[in-house]
């Protein structure tokens, strides 16, 4: 049995904090230790970051799926005008990125769906609850 | 509980310290990057930047440092870290900026990098 939170915001730099708090929130009560907690914020802001990166409008649209040993977080990104080149994105920083991706997280991925993208990404947690 | 970015910056003798505190992200990254900025157009030789009240950085956090760190070596000064807290440190590590920017456990071990020269800022050839 899979408990599904969904999360929605428009794009501000400000607001980000809030898939930050969520992810941080689920993994806690997941049984997710301190620092693998740290990890999926962390992820999750990345997650959010890179897939808006360049961005200034649209929206945000995060699904956290919580099973009994994993978080998926699917994170999907609607921009206002695809037109206005806000899908520029600075390559060193995604790299960054990606670098902190693979090494936070158990999978994640990026899907380009005409007009929204979409990233995701799991993480197991690796110690047994009690 | 997320705490919010401050920053400040001190002078003292021939270098300046900017010391930041809490979370560093894609909303405060402008702010650390105009204050260092205004800190490097000082020109003092040494920018000491005192991240050890940092609970939080991203990858725009990092990439603000590293642009400070190019502008550094763009004006022949130096740019040192102090830094200690595991967390943040493993990001560093992750993304192997530890082989880019001198990182001290103090403020004062980072000014001292600096006085005693014990510490190569020759680090030209990391790939960010």
């Amino acid at each position: 049995m899979s408990d599904v939170i969904e999360l929605g915001f428009p794009v501000n730099a400000d607001l980000v904090v809030l898939a930050r708090m969520t992810a941080a929130t689920i993994a806690s009560r997941s049984g997710f230790d301190v620092e693998e907690v740290e990890d999926l914020r962390l992820a999750v802001d990345e997650l959010c970051i890179s897939l808006v990166a360049g961005g200034k409008d649209g929206r945000l649209d995060l699904r956290f799926v919580r099973d009994h040993d994993q978080v998926e977080v699917v994170c999907t990104y609607h921009p206002a005008n695809r037109s206005d080149g806000t899908w520029s994105r600075d390559e060193a920083l995604l790299g960054l990125s990606g670098r902190i991706l693979d090494a936070l997280v158990d999978e994640h991925g990026v899907e380009d769906r005409g007009n929204h993208r979409k990233a995701w990404l799991r993480k197991r947690r690796v110690r047994q609850r009690a | 509980m997320e705490e919010t970015c401050t920053i400040s910056e001190e002078a003292r003798d021939e270098h300046v310290v900017v010391s930041v505190r809490g979370e560093v992200d894609v909303d405060s990254a402008p702010l650390l990057r105009e204050a260092l900025e205004k800190a490097i157009s000082g020109r003092s030789p040494l920018l000491v930047v005192d991240l050890l009240e940092v609970t939080f950085v991203d990858s725009t956090a990092l990439g603000v440092l590293i642009g400070a760190f190019k502008l550094c070596r763009t004006e022949g000064l130096a740019m040192h870290l102090a830094l200690v807290e595991p967390r943040i440190l493993k990001i560093f590590e992750i993304t192997e900026l530890t082989d880019l920017f001198s990182i001290f456990p103090t403020v004062e071990e980072a000014v001292r990098g600096r006085v005693t020269g014990d510490v190569g800022d020759d680090r030209s050839d990391h790939p960010v």
